[in-house]
């Protein structure tokens, strides 16, 4: 570890520093524009000139391109060293046009800071300017070249860092151009870090396009809700109008960086349509009012049909604090209890992973782009979390071999070897894998529980891969992803085996799963002996439970049976909802409550990885400005009452509707005192190692590879189909539209070409979508991406088995058109 | 001895003091009457103040009062709503929300300033990069009602150009808008070829 002096201070660092991040270690902050933590240095901007005093190179050099070395003494406020800066600022302001007032940069731009900093007040060129003309790249990012400073950051980024080819640099000396060859929409879903990543205003955010100042925001640190990763972001509001969302460091999540979904999924916050009133039978009052009448219904329910009779459903998108309540709730007053998920399955996956994952085993995404082999197990990482195929794209940049083991046309911005099984298929092929995956012998001596396990393991019916068994075979830090969307508890469970063997062997092996929502981890903690609306339906069917409050969940939107949970919500004498957005179960809710979202109250969530990460409202909430203006200036008159101002947190109204107290409101959530205030802290898991190696998981399935039978799969995608990202009219256009996947020889045996239409007979109706036929996907499968208008709720399950007879080709008329139904009522 | 310390000093209580002779309450008169000579004088004199409102003074041009918006030589709004005055404004009295017009400007859609609050500093003009705040001369504009105080856009523009009667931001500032494209600017070349590797 050398020591070296900087500015007459001392400094150790690790050998291969550069001394631009050694300086940054003790807090001095070299001007830099071309480099950056996570792309690292190219020496192409020049600006961050250093004296060398004492070193084998001596004089001005660029500190991002000089690694330390012993004894190496550097001045970075030398006068010459300052004059270069001063020169490099001067050449890049050359040509820079004059536009700082009209630059959404303006405020909070670098080459402002530097500009400034460098004492470069006045201009001296006063030659023509070369100016550039500009590129359509879509409806999320506006784009300004004259302003480039060719820092080269953006095309780092956008080739190297995240893997996509359609923004690149042209043209040589002073006529760089940084765009697309053609104008059109970035295809890239992390493209959104360009503008964060620009030193300058050449990329700026279209819809918050000259909205305001940075420093007019009301800026604060918060966490992405629309998957579950929980990456870090910085939310600016103002004008009770919630403008921008930008990634926020966090060391152990997200890096740098975070997906468009994150940063343009927060319209529906702002929505004119949002329900900010209170209604009782669809009259608005206030909420003291609808508080009281959903009291006194409930209270008259639980005493005609019995407390039993009442039930609370949460959902996987709200914070802790009110899945505790809503868990609060039901204990306090005797009624059902709780529900987080709307099926079975989803609860049954989410438990068992959370139950698995050990503090052993458990990878942050940070630590899953630093392993060299990695296995992916029913997941589609761009689709249900997409800041982790960045991460394997980081991986797979250091050499890492990534195999994808899922029925879906997975894409990846990166090489990887993408097996296409059915579903049903998956525990096999894990159980394959971890025989073949390691010398069985070491793993035999490690552990009796391990040892039966892998004694009593069944052939398998399919070999492995043998690129993955090699790979496995060299790995040090091989990784295990698996989702929980799609896959069922024996390979999310066999998924934890295989990196518990791993371990077993000694070897730096990683448990990484995605799971439902963002706060799927928390449901599942909240309420362990919490049941599914799936499990309690039937009792609402039978009218035994004839009351029912949903908070921030959407049974009759989401539930994969509409004309069942129709039925059912139909029984109820009495449906309470709580939530921000206008769903189909509040548009039917006997008494509605308007609850806020995570950027006006905050709130508590825990990643996939039960990482606790608390954060506090950006702003108060209301309804905009801009709508109670009307677009033009504010009302001259101020009363004291913010408009659209009386939505609560759904715990706290949760606790005021309750006929009995529920106790200790504000203390459910406590951190450990040493929580990391950037990254949340980890939950500490309980130990999971009773449940890891279970025999009952070695034995075959056998339910594939029947020819007679399809599975169908509901999915997740990037845009278009998680609940909140999906009403944001920026990514409209990116949404995979509804549509049906399916593998050639299985379109074949209808037969069907490309955009026929496919009619499907599911257990809920039957549901008529258009076919897409992919080479990259399993056979026996249809995969449906769960978008708003796809009418998936008519398959009766996010996944299913259909006789094949179940699916026919359909004619395109009009009624048979693929559409949502109207709610009921 | 510093001059805080004389002043200090000369605050110190002074002890009291009695008439000692006839001569001293002789000069204490003496006093009192030139004082009252001096105001009967004045009575017979022409009066040096300007009687106002009866009397109008024009007041220098860059005398602080009344703010306005003002329009560039060609007419079109000066104002591109960048924010700066309102972040210099050290009351914090000017708000305002900026848009994109039809031809690509960006101008502001509403602009508020408080003066009921503004204390006539003149800080927005010197932050404003495009000459459209100034204040003007006329400080004439004190209302009983607090509300009226509050001016809105179409209160503050007026139609013409103010001190700077010459400078367009528009003309300057490289972006594209409706009667400039790229390269059309002051001191602009014609925008680069990427597709051509000729020098
Ligand atoms: S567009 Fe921005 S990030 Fe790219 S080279 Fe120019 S200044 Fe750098
Ligand atoms: S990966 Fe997930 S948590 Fe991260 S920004 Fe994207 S949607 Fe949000
Ligand atoms: S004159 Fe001073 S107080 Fe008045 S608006 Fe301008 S900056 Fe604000
Ligand atoms: S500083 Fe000038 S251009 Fe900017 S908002 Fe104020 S008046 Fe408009
Ligand atoms: S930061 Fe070192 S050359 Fe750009």
């Amino acid at each position: 570890m050398p020591t070296l002096t900087i500015d007459n201070r001392r400094i150790e660092v690790p050998e291969g520093t550069k001394v631009i991040e050694a300086a940054e270690a003790l807090g001095i902050m070299i001007p830099r524009f071309c480099y950056h933590r996570a792309l690292g240095s190219v020496g192409a901007c020049r600006v961050c000139a250093v004296k060398i005093v004492d070193g084998t190179r001596k004089g001005v050099q660029m500190s991002c391109m000089l690694d330390v070395e012993e004894g190496m003494v550097v001045s970075t406020d030398d006068p010459e060293a300052v004059a270069m800066r001063r020169h490099v600022i001067e050449w890049l302001m050359l040509h820079h046009p004059h536009d700082c007032p009209v630059c959404d940069e303006g405020g909070h731009c670098l080459l402002q800071d530097m500009t400034v900093s460098g004492g470069h007040g006045l201009r001296r060129y006063l030659g023509n300017k070369r100016t550039h003309l500009d590129q359509y790249l879509g409806p999320r990012i506006q784009h300004e070249m004259n302003r480039c400073i060719q820092c080269y950051r953006c095309v780092r980024y956008y080739r190297e860092f995240s893997g996509y080819r359609d923004l690149g640099v042209t043209g040589i000396g002073n006529r760089v151009y940084f765009g697309r060859e053609r104008e059109g929409t970035l295809e890239n879903p992390f493209s959104g870090n360009l503008i964060d990543i620009c030193p300058t205003g050449v990329f700026t955010d279209k819809p918050a396009r000259y909205f305001g100042r940075r420093w007019d925001l009301q800026r604060g640190p918060s966490v992405c809700i629309h998957c579950s990763l929980g990456c870090s972001v910085t939310v600016g509001a103002r004008y009770r109008e919630v403008a921008r969302v930008e990634a926020r460091y966090a060391k152990a999540v997200n890096g740098h960086f975070i997906c468009d979904r994150g940063r343009w999924g927060f319209p529906y916050t702002n929505e004119a349509s949002r329900p900010r009133a209170a209604r009782v039978d669809g009259e608005a009052t206030t909420v003291g009012e609808a508080c009281a009448a959903a009291r006194n219904r409930l209270l008259h329910v639980a005493e005609t049909a019995g407390s039993e009779a009442v039930a609370c459903l949460g959902s996987e998108r709200a914070g802790l604090e009110t899945l505790k309540a809503v868990a609060g709730i039901c204990r306090a007053n005797g009624w059902a209890d709780p529900l987080f998920w709307l099926e079975r399955r989803a609860r049954e996956n989410v438990a068992a992973a959370v139950s698995l994952l050990g503090d052993d085993l458990v990878l942050s995404l940070r630590e899953l782009e630093a392993a060299d082999c990695v296995l992916v197990f029913g997941a589609d990482p761009l689709g249900e979390a997409p800041m982790a195929a960045l991460a394997l794209r980081q991986a797979r940049r250091q050499g890492a071999p990534v195999f994808v083991f899922d029925p879906r046309p997975v894409e990846l911005p990166l090489d990887f070897h993408h097996v296409p099984l059915a579903i049903e298929d998956l525990p096999e092929c894990i159980r394959s894998l971890v025989g073949a995956a390691g010398d069985r012998e070491t793993a035999r001596g490690a552990d009796p529980t391990v040892r039966s396990f892998t004694d009593q393991l069944a052939e398998p019916s399919v070999p492995p891969p043998p690129e993955a068994v090699a790979a496995l075979r060299t790995s040090r830090r091989p990784a295990v992803v698996c989702g929980t969307d799609v896959t069922d508890a024996a390979a999310i469970g066999l998924a934890a085996d295989f990196a518990a063997l791993m371990k077993a062997q000694g070897r730096r092996a990683g448990l990484f799963y995605l799971m439902p929502g963002a706060n799927g981890f928390g449901a599942a903690l909240a309420g362990t002996e919490a049941a599914s609306l799936e499990e309690l339906l039937p009792r609402i069917e039978g009218g035994e439970i004839r009351a029912l409050v949903a908070v921030e969940a959407d049974p009759l939107g989401l539930y994969p049976d509409r004309g069942r949970i129709e039925a059912a919500m139909r029984k109820l004498d009495l449906l309470v909802v709580l939530d921000y957005l206008d769903t189909d179960s509040a548009a039917a809710a006997d008494v509605f409550l308007p609850s806020t979202t995570v950027f006006e109250t905050g709130g508590t969530w825990i990643n996939q990885e039960g990482r606790i990460q608390i954060v506090r409202g950006a702003h108060r909430g209301g309804i905009p400005v801009s709508q109670t203006g009307g677009g033009g200036h504010p009302p001259r008159v101020f009363m004291e009452e913010v408009p659209g101002g009386q939505a609560a947190a759904s715990g706290q109204t949760l606790t005021r509707l309750s006929p009995a107290e529920v106790k200790g409101a504000s203390e459910w959530v406590r951190l450990p005192p040493d929580t990391d205030k950037q990254s949340g802290t980890r939950a500490v898991l309980p130990d999971p190692s009773a449940l890891r190696f279970a025999p009952e998981r070695t034995a075959l399935s056998g339910a594939a590879g029947d020819e007679a039978m399809l599975t169908v799969i509901a999915v997740d995608r990037t845009f278009g189909t998680e609940v909140l990202s999906s009403r944001s009219p920026w990514l409209s256009a990116e949404e995979t539209a509804p549509t049906v996947w399916m593998h050639p020889e299985e379109a074949g045996r209808v037969p069907l070409s490309d955009g026929d239409l496919l009619e499907i007979d599911a257990g809920g109706g039957s549901l008529v979508l258009p076919v897409k036929i992919v080479e990259n996907m399993a056979r026996r499968t249809l995969v449906i991406p769960r978008h708003r208008d796809a009418a998936w709720q008519r398959l009766g399950a996010t996944r299913l088995r259909i006789e094949r007879d179940c699916i026919r080709k359909a004619q395109p008329v009009g009624e048979n058109a693929p559409v949502k139904e109207s709610p009921p009522r | 001895m510093n001059p805080d310390e004389r002043h200090y000093r000369k605050l110190k209580p002074v002890p009291p003091q009695r008439f000692r002779t006839i001569s001293e309450i002789g000069e204490a008169l003496n006093a009192l009457g030139q004082g009252f000579v001096t105001t009967f004088r004045h009575l017979f004199r022409k009066p040096i103040t300007e009687e106002y409102p009866e009397y109008k003074r024009t007041l220098p041009e860059r005398s602080r009062a009344r703010i306005v918006l003002t329009r560039d030589p060609d007419g079109n709004e000066r104002c591109v709503a960048c924010y700066l005055c309102s972040a210099a404004c050290p009351v914090s009295c000017i708000s305002m929300q900026s848009a994109e017009d039809d031809n690509g400007r960006r101008y502001a859609r509403w602009f508020r300033i408080n003066f009921g609050r503004c204390i006539y500093c003149g800080l927005c003009e010197e932050a404003c990069p495009t000459s459209a705040i100034q204040l003007t001369p006329q400080f004439e504009h004190v209302k009983r009602e607090i509300l009226s105080m509050v001016y809105e856009k179409e209160d503050l523009l007026v139609d013409h150009s103010g001190k700077d009667k010459t400078y367009n931001f528009y003309r300057w500032a490289g972006i594209r808008t409706g009667d400039r494209d790229k390269g059309e600017h002051e001191r602009e070349d014609k925008p680069v070829n990427v597709r051509s590797n000729m020098p």
